[in-house]
């Protein structure tokens, strides 16, 4: 461990904050790859919102743990298996049905998550919380509005759809096996599940997509620092600059 | 038709602007749909080398600067499609022109950008040499261009001085980071030069495009007027331009330099840069690999309006 993570408070602070970086990266790959031009710049925005989202607790990630390590120092310099992001973000854009299809999983969560740390003791955190839930509702109803339209547009943009949502389905329980650090900080985890599924088949039913059957089980958990192998391509490219010239500053 | 043609040149005649109802000579908004239709290609398509950094920015900040960038180039390109459809062209018509090469756009974007200090030269060369020639767009006689030259100039202004912000960085920072600074001048001077198009005297286009108050400088007089802004600039930063014989005339307070190769500016204009090919094939792959989104929004769109208005 280059860095390591020590207390509760911050191991839930960074797999937020990595979850959100690691969304960002990989919407920062669809810049100039939109479907149009207006879509391009609609995903740099949310780009933009997740970034300034985890600079912020990464800032307060750093606090927390004093050791005089910056927000960026969290970002560039720690390797695959010490950042605890969810799997379903550091999925690639494999086509924009997948890029629709893992924001709106991510972003029924996040709203979900966010709305329980409105009542954190920690009250950066929950002010935070409050400001980064304007983003999530809006990116929310976006990434349900292409839901909508992808699965219900044409039968392409429908098996398209199916076929993501089938892929990325299988990182979902994953979302909810919640541990004690977890359950120390989020409140009503059981009703976070329901709050989820209920909101997600109401989607994918109006969609015309089929849900697919949540496992009980998963093994390896990001919690643990477990990853799919897209991670570390992720990273490699994203640390470049300050791995290879670790004496300068930007 | 005399008359409509006697009211036109008298409204350019008293530097009024020509707005999309007005009469204008076919020739006019001939050359208006050539000009802003590169100028808009231009933004779009540089969005690519600039891209080429992003996923490598080196810090939140930076990262979050040049996105923010890029995505103000795309809303340039959205409001210069949207002065062309004033003139009655449709931005699927104008990107059908640059797919099939009939359009062109800055010839500066065919060149790669290889260290983290071109986003930076690129912010401050680029974009400051772009600014020259678009403040004095401002003043050009379509109102709809006039009116998007001084909003777009106002958001280049930031980007110039975010690019210049790098380039110190990289200027005053480890030997690496000096050199990276010096190769991307080197690199990025004369394309940053050639933006502002031949030498008057090979300038195809200008002659009307001047009595029409379009444009309303010269190439060369704008160019000039970017190497006497900037050089000092390069020597702030402690840096070189790549041109032995860039020197100030004490006389005229301007500086000279060196022929450019206008062989080279054709040869990129012609297809011939080093990465014309990937440009295209980027944005043309990007359109057909996504044709689907397009078609998905449009049969939804045609599908909940047909019910919204059975209800």
């Amino acid at each position: 461990m280059v860095i390591s993570i020590d207390t509760n408070f911050a191991r839930l602070l960074v797999r937020l904050a990595d979850t959100e970086l690691i969304l960002a990266q990989r919407l920062c790959e669809m810049c100039s790859r939109g479907p149009f031009l207006e879509e391009d710049i609609a995903l740099s925005n949310l780009a933009l919102d997740l970034l300034g989202r985890a600079e912020e607790l990464y800032k307060l990630l750093a606090e927390t743990e004093g050791k005089e390590l910056a927000a960026d120092d969290y970002v560039y310099r720690r390797n695959e298996r010490e950042f605890f992001c969810y799997k379903l973000v550091e999925q690639p854009n494999t086509d924009f049905a997948w890029v629709i299809a893992r924001q709106y999983l991510h972003d029924v969560y996040a709203k979900s998550v966010f709305t329980r740390l409105l009542q954190s003791d920690n009250s950066k955190l929950a002010g935070l919380s409050e400001k980064v839930l304007k983003e999530i509702r809006y990116s929310l109803e976006r990434s349900k509005d292409w839901m909508l339209r992808l699965g219900i547009g044409t039968e392409e943009s429908n098996h398209r759809l199916q076929f993501a949502i089938d892929r990325l389905f299988r990182f979902v329980p994953e979302l909810f096996a919640f541990d004690t650090v977890d359950l120390q900080y989020i409140a009503d985890t059981e009703g976070l599940i329901e709050e989820w599924k209920m909101e997600v088949s109401d989607t994918l039913r109006t969609a015309n997509i089929q849900e697919p059957e949540l496992k009980s089980t998963h093994l390896r958990d990001s919690r643990e620092g477990f990853h799919t192998e897209y991670l570390g391509h992720l990273l490699s490219e994203m640390q470049f600059l300050p791995r290879a010239y670790p004496d300068a500053t930007w | 038709m005399e008359k409509h043609e006697a009211a036109f040149n008298a409204l350019i005649e008293q530097d009024l602007k020509i707005e999309p109802h007005d009469w204008m000579p076919d020739e006019y908004r001939k050359h208006l749909v050539r000009q802003v239709s590169q100028h808009a290609h231009s933004e779009v398509i540089g969005m690519q080398p600039e891209g080429n950094w992003l996923l490598r920015a080196p810090s939140l900040r930076s990262k979050q600067v040049l996105l923010a960038k890029i995505q103000d180039e795309g809303g340039h390109g959205l409001y210069l499609y949207s002065v062309a459809e004033t003139l009655n062209v449709s931005r699927e018509e104008l990107i059908t022109q640059l797919h099939e090469g009939k359009a062109r756009y800055s010839s500066v974007f065919n060149y790669p950008t290889l260290n983290w200090a071109d986003i930076g030269a690129i912010g401050w060369l680029v974009d400051g040499a772009a600014i020259v020639n678009q403040v004095s767009l401002q003043k050009t006689s379509y109102g709809p261009y006039s009116r998007a030259m001084v909003r777009i100039c106002m958001e280049e202004s930031f980007h110039q001085r975010q690019g210049f912000e790098i380039m110190i960085h990289m200027a005053r920072g480890t030997k690496e980071q000096r050199e990276m600074a010096q190769d991307a001048v080197n690199r990025f001077w004369f394309p940053a030069l050639m933006m502002f198009g031949p030498h008057d005297t090979d300038s195809a286009h200008t002659g009307n495009a001047m009595k029409w108050k379009i444009k309303r400088e010269s190439n060369d007089y704008l160019r000039q007027k970017f190497i006497d802004k900037t050089v000092p600039q390069v020597e702030f930063l402690g840096l070189t331009v790549p041109d032995p014989n860039c020197r100030l005339n004490e006389t005229t307070g301007s500086y000279e330099h060196s022929p450019l190769d206008w062989n080279e500016f054709h040869d990129v204009i012609n297809g011939y840069g080093p990465c014309n090919t990937d440009r295209l094939d980027h944005h043309r792959n990007v359109q057909q690999e996504n044709r689907w989104v397009r078609e998905a929004a449009a049969a939804y769109a045609q599908k909940t309006e047909t019910v919204n208005s059975s209800l």
